[in-house]
Order: structure tokens, then sequence, then C-alpha cells
């Protein structure tokens, strides 16, 4: 019923599901990015999939335009819509730290060592996951309000295994014998590894605030 | 009918400044654009005048009995005293100030009603007393309804614009029944009008100050109130407007601005926050005795000027 009256809410509801689907996508890619890369190397297959990882990236950019001038043009209460646009901005830094890591890999041309290889797919799987946790925390506040704060406690812990796999990764690369320099650019990539799941840790502690904002 | 220009400048001042404690938070924070709001505000508070003012203005005019010429005063008396205090800068009830200038009168009358004087006086009291109460109890309920309704972040934005909107059009309907009364009151006690041609000229003027002359106050003015949540401002205006239309049940023209701080300062005590500073409660208390007083000794210095007479010596 309401929704016959408020159709700038319900396609801002819209885009910000349209949005949610997409860092879906762009988290598939880059796995499979990343899978290919830890199996063979860079390859054509990489770059595919790295041009495609930069395409959802974009179409996340698109999406959150569109949501800014949607809410701009009086869509939602001041509050919501300062809350809506915050959330977005601070999801909006994952996808671009999943394209920046595929970018390292390949403006470098890094070839990840066997040594560090079961490590960074362990991070990779728990970063991964970390970020399907926060979609739907993002799913639960914006429905039901009720399970914001277990997925906020599990995104936390899981931000913390990922701290704990990045530093052993660091630490495997600088106890190898491999080229100093390679060591540099192995550390810069398992940072920006880290970073993903510590971005995914700030956007589920901002969706705690607003829900604790929206009890009366 | 010059002689109610008075009374028509008391009630357009009463709309545009008054306009603000119905629809403020609505219109400042952008929820709802100024004119829809203006309309809305404008046709609720002739329909409330027209509906429920009768109660207050036979309260009014039954303090004391005035001629014309002490109703013109009595109303002019009071527009200048809403004017005095708005230039200080001091929040000003119109309620109070009609009613002191009426005072004015009956002094000079020798003619009190003090058991309805009485009544007038403890609802004064009452008025931010009553919108404490009423707003904390509110705030209660429907927060304890909201919290377990379980709505999502969209239905109750919708649902909370709708009921800003909703309120903001029933506390103007309480605005208009209820100050009414200020504005022409006086003149039913001289016989120029009859209540209900006095609850239309009242309603229609109070309605063309909200239309003309509100718009600054409601876009800066109501920003007080959108520091709170927009729940909290949904229960504060609420509880103003339940507040105020008790008081039009009883029969007595009360000061919207006063039950609004007093909702305010209820909501503030049930989330454990301060929501009026210090000098915000100096300057309402300061404007509360003052205004009356101010207003009492206006009627009577203009009555005792209109009445000199020139007697020429020897």
């Amino acid at each position: 019923m309401l929704g016959l009256f408020f159709k700038k809410e319900r396609q801002l509801e819209r885009l910000i599901y349209d949005y949610l689907e997409n860092l879906g996508s762009i988290q598939s890619q880059f796995v499979k990015a990343m899978d290919i890369c830890l199996e063979e190397g860079l390859c054509d297959e990489f770059c595919f999939l790295m041009e495609q990882t930069h395409k959802f990236e974009s179409k996340a950019d698109d999406l959150r335009e569109e949501i800014n001038e949607l809410m701009y043009s009086r869509a939602l209460i001041p509050e919501s819509r300062e809350d809506i646009m915050f959330l977005l901005e601070s999801m909006d830094r994952i996808p671009g730290s999943l394209e920046l890591i595929l970018n390292i890999i390949n403006t470098q041309k890094i070839i990840i060592p066997e040594f560090i290889r079961l490590d960074i797919r362990e991070l990779i799987r728990v970063s991964m996951e970390t970020c399907d946790l926060m979609a739907r925390q993002v799913d639960v506040m914006l429905k039901k309000r009720v399970g914001v704060r277990s997925l906020l406690s599990n995104i936390d812990q899981n931000e913390s295994h990922c701290d704990h796999i990045e530093r052993r990764i660091i630490v495997k690369i600088f106890e190898s014998d491999i080229d100093p320099f390679l060591k540099l650019q192995l550390k810069e990539m398992a940072l920006a590894m880290g970073e993903i799941s510590d971005e995914a840790d700030r956007v589920s502690k901002r969706v705690n605030i607003i829900n604790l904002k929206r009890r009366v | 009918m010059w002689s109610l220009l008075g009374g028509v400048f008391l009630g357009w001042s009463l709309g545009a400044n008054d306009a603000a404690n119905v629809f403020g938070s609505a219109v400042s924070s952008r929820m709802i654009k100024f004119w829809a709001a203006a309309l809305l505000a404008a046709l609720f508070v002739l329909l409330g005048a027209l509906s429920e003012g009768r109660a207050g203005i036979e309260t009014l005019q039954g303090l004391t009995s005035l001629t014309l010429k002490q109703a013109v005063i009595s109303s002019v008396a009071a527009a200048l005293t809403v004017t005095i205090m708005t230039f200080l800068k001091l929040p000003v009830s119109t309620s109070q100030a009609v009613v002191g200038a009426i005072l004015g009168m009956g002094f000079y009358n020798r003619e009190l009603d003090l058991s309805g004087l009485a009544k007038v006086i403890i609802c004064w009291f009452g008025t931010p007393i009553g919108g404490l109460i009423i707003a904390a109890l509110l705030y209660k309920i429907m927060a304890a309804v909201y919290n377990r309704a379980g709505i999502d972040l969209f239905a109750s934005d919708m649902l909370l614009r709708i009921s800003l909107v909703i309120v903001g059009s029933y506390a103007a309907y309480a605005l208009g029944a209820n100050n009414v009364a200020n504005v022409t009151a006086v003149f039913v006690g001289a016989g120029t009008l009859t209540v209900f041609s006095a609850a239309l000229i009242g309603g229609l003027s109070i309605g063309l100050g909200i239309l003309t002359g509100s718009r600054r106050v409601m876009e800066t003015v109501g920003r007080r109130l959108v520091r709170l949540d927009p729940f909290s401002a949904l229960v504060v205006v609420l509880a103003e407007a339940v507040t105020v239309h008790l008081y039009t049940m009883v029969g007595v023209p009360v000061s919207t601005s006063q039950a609004l701080i007093g909702a305010v300062i209820g909501v503030g005590l049930i989330k454990g926050i301060k929501t009026v500073s210090r000098r915000t409660l100096d300057n309402i208390l300061t404007g509360w005795f003052l205004t009356p007083v101010v207003a009492c000794s206006i009627a009577a210095a203009l009555y005792f000027a209109v009445n000199l007479q020139y007697v020429p010596e020897g």
C-alpha cells in the first residue's frame, strides 16, 4: 500500500539490493581470477577475469551514483539518507580493494610462491566469507533488524582470523630466501588481501550503529 | 469592520509564528515541501477553528464584558505585546498576551470572572507539564510498538514521513481549535461578531499568517526540533497536539510553544538526554511571567490614553 505513494523509496531499495548482488558478482570474479593465478599463474584467462572484475567494479560505482542521486531527490528522511550514504561509501571500498589486488598481481607480474599458496587460499576464502556475512548483515539490517549483532560478532571473528593468516603469510615471506624485491611485492599483496576483511569489519560496525540508532 | 484589524493582525502573526510548531520539523528537514505543509496547516487550522473553536471563545469573552472600543484596544495591546516580546527574542504566548490585555480592561471595568480566570491560569501552568507527561507516556507506548513491529528500514521511513504529515495536520487542527479564541473572542464579547463568524475570521487570519508569513520560521526555527531523531520529533508534535486539544475541550486557549517545549523535555527525560538548555528554560520562564503583565499594562495604558480629555482651564 505504502509502495504506491513512495516509488522513490522502493526504487532505492531495489538499487541497494542490486548493489549487494553486484558485490557478490565482483567477489565471484575475483575468486575465479585468484584460483587461476594460484594454479596457472598469469595468463589470458586471468586477464579476462580481471577485466570482468573491473567492469563489475565500475557498475558498483554507477549504482552508488544512482542511489545518491535518488536520495538527493528527497527519497528517505534525512537521517536514513545519511546512514545509507555512509554505508555505501564504506562498502564501496571492498570492490576497490579486490580490483587493487588483481592489479598488483598483473602489473608487477607476481608469481605466488608455493610455500604461501595454501595460506593465500585460506585468506581469500575467509575474506570472501566475511564479505558474504557483511552483505547478509546489511540485508538483515534493512529488513528485520534482529540478528545484526550476532553477525557483527561473526564478522569480527573472521576479521581477526584474517589478521592472523595475513601475519603468518608475511612472516613466511620474510623467513624465506626468495629475492628481497619479490618479498616486498608479496608483502604488499598480502597486506592488500588483509584489507578486505578490515573493510568488511568497518562496514559491519557501521551497520550495527545504524541498527542501534533505529531502536527508539 | 476596521475594528477587527487588530484581531486579524494578531491572527496573522500567530499563524506566521506557530506554524513552525506543527510542521517545522517536517519542512526544515525537507520531508514535505513548504507549500504542501502550509496549505495543509491553513486548511486544518480553519477546520479546527470552525468545529471546536467555540469553547475557547466563550471562555475568553466571559472573563469580562467589553465595549467595542475596549475589544479593539485589547487586541491591539496583545498584538503589540507579541511584537515587543518577539523583538526582545523572548518566547511569547499569544494566549497569555490576549488574556493579559483582557485583564487590563477588566481592571478598568472592575469586573472580572475570577473563577474563569483561575481556570485559565491553572491551564497555563498545566500546559508545559501536560506536554511533558503526555510526551513521556506516548514515547513509552509508541516506542514499544515500534520496536516490536520489526518493520523494515524503508517501510519505517515511509511510516515516519506519513505520520509526521498526519500528526502535523492534527496539530494544526488543535492549534486552530484552541487559539482562534485569542484572535476574535474579544469581539464576540463586544457584540461585534457571532461565535461562528469569530471562528471563521480567526481561522482565516491564522491561515493567512501560515500561508504568507511562516516560511522563514518553519525553515529555520523548525530546525530546533530536527536535532531530535525523527521518531522523537513525531512524538513531540503528537504530544503537543494532544495537550493543546485537551485544553481546547476544557475551553482554555494555551500556548502551543509551551506545550511543545514541555513535550521536548518529556522525550528528553525518557531518553536520558538533555533536550533543552538552561538558557532556553530561563527565557521561557521570563516570557511566561512577562507576557501577561506587559499585555495588561499596555492595554491599561492605551485605554487611559484613548480616554484622555482636554479640559480647558478657567
